[in-house]
């Protein structure tokens, strides 16, 4: 991305200058109304695609348009909401339809057409299964095709994933030099369906490239206007409302909405007065909607609204604002990273994502407020996995995140696919970083921290990394990144050899935070290499440097010294309004200078003694694994592990199987036993080196392709685990080729498959037969629902396996014999 | 050709308000998690009374139903019968659902949905804690029933009051009604836009925890009422856990 240019007014073709004028926030724009809502009027099927409509009946559209136009409509939106490849099928090309459709546009006598683009009607991984690749290419073909057909813009509405409206506006970027319009539709309780806030929208979309975002569809106008509001207070961008005129109604056999057009047109003029710029019509409205709204803008000015003024980073769901004028702190947990961490290490080297996320859940609940996600080890491929894991993360934290790397490519791939408005970590002062990592962070909107070194290392001096920063900033700023998208790190340095730097790096703080107009991020837990006592050294600094300006420390905040000082200090930043949340937390706190001597494992050892006979299996039996923990570790001073596994562990599992089996226990007992033998395991682990725990082989798990369930699946990787196996879970909705590989990869000899619904067990006959071809001597394990023992055989399978207890039977059988 | 009462014409959505949402049976989770009398002790029934009055808290299904003639008259690409609902691209093989709808006036087209947040829930759970995620999958299967058991009653009322009866609900999977007509009833219901509803290209709903189904609507007496959901029916009888343990899937005997 070396030549890159950053997309400006400048860059794009604008159809004139009243058009220009309204991008600019200088003047009104009026689109159409609804148009689904007139197709129906005049017969349409529901479920029928009325993009066809274009090409078979264009005569109709053109008369739907040339109503619009007639009752003030500047802007006249294609009918091709739902002209994409995946649900045009063969019906139609999405190129023939785009013509036809900007034909009936024009033939209208439309000052400006915008060629519409909707929703896929899929829903993208991580939820669903359509990837943001897939996704992308579905609306990169519409963009082409509108170019190609003539439009004068793009719209982009009633979009309820910012994953997928991020995927459109990019494929709009990336494919036309048009302007760019962006609308998410919201419910009643102000979020899409897929969680995400006005907020959120607007700074994303507006950080991505749309020139002007704004809100369509769902409710009607009075209903719109709180989100509207909220949405020009967090953009400088002209914001676009097209409200729904309510809900329909039939009445003496015609279809009418319950806002009548003067209601409508009363509410979005108090939108417009509230700041919003362009408007339209949504479902229900019709010309006598639309000639009303025309009266609203004539001749008006919108009023100007500022900007938002605050750094912004949002995922999905959550948006976490550093105002400029008021001081705000941020916690960026730093736990997954794999320098120093062992587990990690091989949790990323063996694909075992759910350990990741794990951290990042763990983050979450201790207080941080974004994630920052480094994965980089020699020898993976760490482009693929930082994407992978950044989009698990996603859906299974609300927490923003801080994209970590040192390979531009890991950042790009991972920051454009990416559900939000992320920070890179990083760019610093030298040539090749600021080349490398700065188009990235304009293309995809992404703020960065900026890392106070160059080609000469670290300087000495508050005065020299000052001087980085203004380097990085005024770099920065060529690329149309402001100050408010930069975190500027001024590098903290051990304080047990470089002891006079402390309070240089505090003073940097300050000079840019108040000379650059910049945030500042900081590395804190460096300062305490190679002394003692550490969290005290560093909470100390930690308290310093908040005094100094500092706004997101990049901490542990599984940490409670550290988070003490982030929750007393919100007090005095008054963050913390009226101390609530601070009193609420510390009002009844046990101060551990005071010295309690809490002896709770004590006490917990105390109640297991009492128990006559094995320990271990009376827990496991019982699913009591808070004390399992503090019973694993006294047996494993006088036990073997690997006897405590076999001798304790597994006939203890065993003896639940067989219960289950009898009935005598049902699915959650079972699941409760398994949940209390991984605690088992996980403590001989951790006490254990590696090498002393030998695996009893490798087992693949997955879901296989075209089905969503996994439920079953999970218990059973559950079960295996327990058992001792090394279990790599593939997830659901797995293609055939990708088990095969992964299979061979790894040097799996059993693969379990699971399929709920008859209409995906020929995917599981498909992916069979391709493991029994490509990979001679592997053997298949089958469950599901649908499937019976005859069944199984019928499509090639070696096992089939009725729940996960017979699962592990089979596997006992399998490796047992092996041995 | 048949016709749709005026009445009955127009969308009607489902968003029961906190106050109104349909409680979670707790026997009917139980039931799915393959209870039969074995003893809970107090830490497992605490842990599943928490998860289910989670969600019962923090998420509020919602759905939407419409009601379109039924034109039994035509036939499928292979020839066979089969029912369309006019005005919309709906087309139902088969030859239970045909059964279900052959003497009907119109069909009550109903979709419901436990939405995202708790298809994101159950995501998170199924790789942090399988045992929770075991519990919240039976607990929103019972929920959504729970809500389609709302609608359903609400068309039953509005059938009556237009002066027709009604069967029972059928859905797609049931005996031979091929699963691929859940893309158009969630199109025709315009299901994706109102409620956040979709379908996979295996033509499974997304969100998991999502039900659409079909109820037909009589002048006179209710035709085919022995389609109700019944083993008779079920390609799955055969091997089904839930008659191994002397129960059914569906509620009632």
């Amino acid at each position: 991305m070396t030549d890159y240019t950053p997309r400006t007014l400048d860059t794009l073709r604008i159809a004139d200058d009243d058009l220009r004028a309204v991008l600019e926030g200088r003047r009104h724009l009026l689109f159409d109304g609804g148009m689904g809502t007139m197709l129906q009027a005049a017969g349409l099927a529901a479920g029928e695609l009325p993009e066809l409509l274009c090409l078979t009946n264009p005569d109709e559209i053109r008369a739907v348009h040339t109503a619009y136009v007639e009752a003030g409509a500047e802007v006249v939106t294609t009918n091709t909401f739902g002209a994409n490849a995946r649900k045009l099928g063969d019906a139609a090309t999405v190129e023939d339809v785009f013509c036809a459709a900007v034909r009936c546009a024009r033939d209208a006598g439309a000052r400006y057409v915008a060629g519409d683009i909707g929703p896929t009607g899929a829903l993208l991984a991580p939820l669903g299964t359509l990837t943001f690749d897939e996704a992308y290419e579905l609306f990169a073909q519409q963009v082409r095709a509108a170019v190609a057909a003539g439009v004068d813009l793009i719209v982009i509405e009633t979009m309820t994933d910012l994953a997928e409206v991020r995927a459109a506006v990019l494929a709009a970027k990336e494919h036309a030099d048009l302007p760019i319009f962006a609308t998410m539709t919201f419910e009643a309780d102000g979020r899409t369906f897929l969680g995400t806030p006005p907020e959120v929208a607007a700074a994303t979309l507006d950080a991505l490239g749309a020139d002007v975002v704004g809100i369509n569809c769902s409710l009607g106008p009075a209903e719109l206007a709180p989100f509207a509001r909220r949405m020009v207070a967090s953009t400088a961008k002209p914001v676009m409302v097209q409200a729904n005129a309510g809900l329909p109604k039939v009445r003496d056999g015609k279809t009418v909405y319950d806002i009548d057009p003067a209601t409508y047109a009363a509410g979005v003029q108090a939108m417009v007065e509230g700041g919003v710029g362009v408007i339209g019509g949504c479902c229900g409205t019709t010309p006598a909607y639309i000639r009303l709204l025309a009266d609203i803008v004539r001749d008006r000015v919108p009023a100007a609204h500022p900007a938002a003024g605050a750094l912004t980073v949002a995922s999905a769901q959550t948006l976490v604002a550093l105002p400029e004028a008021e001081r705000r702190v941020a916690v960026i947990g730093e736990r997954i990273n794999p320098t120093g961490k062992k587990r990690l290490q091989a949790a990323l080297r063996e694909g075992d994502i759910d350990y990741v996320i794990g951290q990042g859940i763990s983050q979450q609940e201790q207080g941080a407020d974004i994630l920052d996600v480094n994965v980089g080890l020699p020898g993976i491929d760490e482009p693929a996995v930082l994407a992978r894991v950044c989009e698990q993360l996603s859906a299974a934290t609300v927490l923003p995140l801080q994209i970590d790397s040192t390979d531009p490519a890991a950042i790009e791939r991972a920051v454009r696919r990416y559900a939000g408005k992320p920070i890179i970590n990083s760019v610093n002062g030298k040539r090749e970083s600021l080349d490398a990592i700065l188009p990235i962070a304009a293309h995809y909107g992404a703020n960065i921290i900026g890392l106070t070194l160059d080609e000469d290392g670290i300087p000495d001096t508050a005065q020299a990394r000052f001087a980085i920063a203004q380097r990085i900033v005024d770099e920065a700023a060529r690329y149309g990144i402001g100050p408010d998208r930069i975190l500027i790190d001024c590098l903290v340095m051990t304080a047990s050899t470089n002891q006079a730097q402390a309070l240089e790096i505090l003073r940097a703080v300050t000079m840019c935070r108040e000379r650059l107009g910049v945030h500042c991020a900081l590395g804190v837990s460096n300062i305490s290499f190679g002394l003692p006592a550490r969290e005290l050294m560093n909470a100390t600094f930690l308290a310093a440097a908040f005094g100094a300006g500092l706004d997101a420390p990049i901490m542990n905040p599984g940490s409670a010294r550290y988070m003490d000082a982030v929750r007393a200090f919100r007090v005095l930043n008054m963050e913390d309004a009226g101390s609530v949340a601070y009193i609420e937390r510390y009002a009844t706190w046990a101060d551990p200078y005071k010295g309690h001597p809490a002896n709770t494992a004590q006490a917990a050892g105390d109640t297991i003694a009492a128990d006559a006979g094995d320990p271990i299996r009376h827990l496991i039996l019982t699913g009591k694994k808070d004390e399992m923990a503090a019973a694993t570790e006294r047996l494993l001073a006088t036990c073997d592990p690997m006897d405590l596994i076999n001798d304790h562990l597994i006939p203890a599992l065993d003896e639940v199987g067989e219960l289950f089996d009898k009935g005598a226990y049902f699915l959650p007992q079972l699941m409760a036993s398994a949940e209390c033998a991984r605690v088992g395991f996980d403590t001989i682990r951790r006490l254990m080196p590696a090498s002393d725990i030998a695996s009893k082989g490798s087992i693949c798990l997955a879901t296989v392709k075209g089905d969503i369930h996994d439920i079953g699946k999970n218990i059973v990787k559950m079960l295996l685990d327990n058992y001792g196996y090394t279990v790599f879970d593939l997830g659901r909705d797995v293609d055939p080729q990708a088990i095969v590989d992964e299979v061979r990869a790894r040097g799996v000899e059993l693969v379990g498959l699971s399929a709920l619904m008859t209409t995906t067990v020929p995917a599981m006959e498909q992916t069979i037969d391709l493991l029994h071809e490509q990979v001679p001597g592997v053997k298949v394990v089958v469950g599901g629902a649908v499937l019976t023992p005859e069944y199984a055989s019928q499509i090639g399978a070696d096992y089939y396996a009725k729940d996960a207890a017979e699962t592990a039977r089979i596997a006992e059988e399998l490796f047992g014999a092996d041995a | 050709m048949c016709t749709v009462p005026e009445a009955l014409q127009a969308p009607v959505p489902y968003q029961p308000d906190a106050a109104q949402r349909p409680a979670i049976d707790r026997a009917e989770v139980l039931r799915y998690l393959g209870y039969a009398g074995q003893h809970i002790d107090e830490e497992l029934a605490g842990r599943i009374e928490r998860i289910v009055a989670e969600l019962e808290h923090e998420v509020a299904p919602r759905g939407v139903r419409r009601v379109f003639a039924v034109d039994a008259t035509g036939t499928d690409a292979a020839g066979d019968p089969c029912i369309r609902l006019v005005g919309t691209t709906v087309e139902l093989r088969g030859r239970d659902v045909f059964r279900h709808l052959k003497d009907a006036r119109c069909c009550a087209l109903v979709a419901a949905t436990l939405g995202m947040a708790s298809e994101r829930r159950l995501r998170l759970l199924a790789r942090q804690n399988p045992l929770d995620a075991a519990i919240l999958d039976a607990a929103g299967s019972a929920y959504i029933e729970a809500a389609v058991d709302e609608m359903d009653a609400a068309v039953g009322n509005a059938a009556q009051e237009a002066g027709l009866t009604r069967n029972w609900r059928f859905s797609c999977g049931y005996g031979d009604c091929p699963l691929a007509a859940q893309d158009a009833i969630v199109a025709a219901l315009d299901a994706t836009r109102r409620i956040g509803l979709t379908v996979t290209d295996s033509h499974l709903l997304l969100p998991a925890k999502s039900v659409t189904a079909m109820v037909g609507l009589f002048d006179g007496d209710a035709h085919a009422a022995d389609t109700r959901p019944s083993c008779a029916i079920c390609r799955l009888a055969g091997s089904c856990s839930f008659r191994a343990r002397g129960t059914t899937c569906y509620a009632g005997t």
